[in-house]
């Protein structure tokens, strides 16, 4: 068997399994950036929080991950709203949303992660669980169930919000928010409250994402800002206000770093990353599915 | 049957310190189409804004009586009015212009009153402008004036109302197309049952379908004319647009 191949093919794969963890590690931004133009630079913060309650809840009280997410997901949710009002009374209330409300989130970024120093430490963290470890085989692919279950929590997350944004009234409201306040009034929705249930979904998606995190990679708390620029060049490369263009940019992203990081080593993935994202958004500025 | 209803009693209102409307008063009987006439900048977008809770009245009261209920709007948010059943056509149309067609249609239905008979409405809608079934699927900041004012008139119906207030239906329109959006309005009022507030430079069209009519000058009700004839003989009328 050649050599070449089958290291060509399992890049591949493994860049597909990376892409459907970096669409859920995307989505939440892909909602507050993309849908309602708030620039939230903290999230990846929240994701980290999303796995060190799962490491807590599978260190502690050895409960599977993806388990502890779903568990911690309505607190999310919550706790997504309560930042959206803050942000609207301090700031975008006051019409005052470009710089100040990036240091606000900036402090956000921070604030949490001092917290999570503070609480576990710096050292790096890990769970357990029966699919870390074991891979699939089929033929020269490999599938390392440690990638594949994320990928699969992360397309059913995908999907489901979708649909729901798509097929709702209070999806399609979350699409046309940041389009017209006055016209969605005129539509007898609430466009305040309509952005807190969309930055309360923005958050609940980081339970879910920082789950899968922690099973895809070992943590410490300041691991998010690597993924602070890759999740913003995801959104942008997709379009923004397009979970279909978020996905399959996060998807080419997983199988460029994979197949760089395999043939020439993983220092060159970010850079070749970037290259393809300055690339197409040069051939089409308003990204891959931008409307 | 229509038993829909607005009255506007002595209202002032403005912007900040800018007062726009002095005492204004008027009123839109059940079933009728009424038109608010006046050239720029007189009040008349004003007045409208004033009755949906955009603009709040320093004084005097807005109410609406919605299938035999009286409500008093004044305080209340934009969205509590359309809620009750009262549907606007803003100036510039403010659709949502990423979205697409069927997309602005599907979120005029979003008041939880409107969504029992959104099929209904939308196949109406869609029957009534074969333009935009054409273009369903085409985002809404790339239809042309003309189709942007059905799609704007049609979303305002996805919301099933009992009244609807049209800011300026013919701005930026051609002649032929100002005719036959009169005429379409006056089609969905018959097809929906409504009750018409209508804001129009256009005279000779507006008075078409309008049971009566109000002309508006420098933020105060100059006239009330009784029924399209007595418009058409009006001094006022003759000054300012029949060039007399
Ligand atoms: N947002 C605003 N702030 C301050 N003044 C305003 C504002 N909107 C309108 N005005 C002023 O209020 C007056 C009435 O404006 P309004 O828009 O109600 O007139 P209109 O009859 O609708 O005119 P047009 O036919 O041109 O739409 C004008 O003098 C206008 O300059
Ligand atoms: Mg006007």
């Amino acid at each position: 068997m050649d050599v070449s191949l089958d290291l060509l093919v399992n890049a591949i794969v493994s860049g597909l399994l990376l892409g459907g963890f970096y669409a859920a590690v995307s989505i939440g931004v892909a909602i507050s950036f993309g849908m309602l133009d708030i620039v939230n630079i903290a999230h990846p913060a929240f994701i980290l929080l999303g796995s060190y309650v799962a490491y807590f809840a599978n260190s502690v009280l050895g409960m599977d991950p993806i388990l502890a997410a779903a568990i911690a997901l309505p607190a999310f949710y919550l706790l997504g709203m309560a930042v959206y009002q803050v942000y609207y009374v301090a700031f975008e209330r006051r019409n005052d949303q470009s710089l100040r409300s990036l240091a606000f989130f900036f402090g956000l970024l921070f604030i949490t992660e001092v917290g999570l120093v503070l609480a576990f430490g710096v050292d790096y963290r890990l769970v357990e669980a029966r699919y870390i470890g074991p891979s699939l085989h089929f033929g020269i692919i490999d599938l390392p169930l440690r990638l594949l279950v994320p990928f699969l929590v992360a397309a059913a997350m995908v999907v489901g919000l979708q649909v729901f944004l798509s097929r709702s009234f209070l999806g399609r409201a979350i699409q046309a928010v940041a389009q017209d306040q006055l016209a969605l009034r005129l539509m007898a929705a609430d466009p305040i409250r309509i952005k807190r249930i969309a930055f309360g979904l923005s958050f609940a998606t980081a339970a879910v994402a920082g789950a899968i995190l922690i099973i895809v990679q070992p943590v410490e708390p300041s691991i998010g800002r690597e993924y602070i620029g890759r999740v913003f060049a995801i959104c942008v490369l997709g379009g923004l206000g397009s979970f279909t263009g978020m996905a399959i940019a996060a998807i080419i992203l997983g199988i460029v770093e994979s197949l760089t990081s395999t043939f020439f080593g993983p220092s060159w993935a970010p850079a070749v990353a970037f290259g393809v994202l300055l690339v197409t958004l040069a051939v089409r500025p308003s990204g891959l599915m931008g409307r | 049957m229509a038993n829909s209803s607005l009255t506007v009693a002595n209202i002032d209102a403005g912007y900040g310190a800018v007062r726009v409307l002095e005492d204004v008063s008027l009123s839109v009987g059940a079933g009728e189409t009424v038109a608010l006439l006046g050239t720029n900048g007189n009040g008349k977008s004003t007045l409208m804004k004033s009755i949906m809770g955009i603009v709040c009245p320093s004084s005097g009261s807005i109410s609406a009586v919605i299938d035999g209920t009286t409500h008093e709007l004044v305080g209340r948010s934009t969205e509590e009015i359309v809620d009750l059943g009262i549907a606007f056509v803003p100036e510039g149309r403010r659709l949502f212009p990423k979205q697409t067609v069927i997309e602005n249609l599907l979120l005029g239905a979003f008041r939880p009153a409107a969504r029992s008979a959104i099929r209904r409405n939308l196949d109406f809608c869609l029957e009534t402008f074969p333009r935009l079934k054409e273009r369903s699927r085409q985002v809404a900041g790339s239809l042309s004036g003309g189709e942007q004012q059905m799609l704007a008139l049609a979303r305002a119906l996805m919301s099933a109302p009992r009244i609807l207030l049209i800011d300026e239906p013919s701005v930026g329109l051609a002649p032929l197309l100002v005719s036959r959006t009169i005429d379409k309005i006056k089609e969905l009022k018959e097809g929906f049952n409504l009750t018409v507030l209508m804001a129009e430079q256009n005279f000779t069209q507006a008075i078409r379908i309008a049971d009566r009519g109000y002309v508006i000058v420098h933020g105060r009700i100059a006239f009330a004319g009784e029924s399209a004839e007595a418009l058409n003989n009006n001094d006022l009328i003759r000054e300012f647009y029949l060039g007399a």
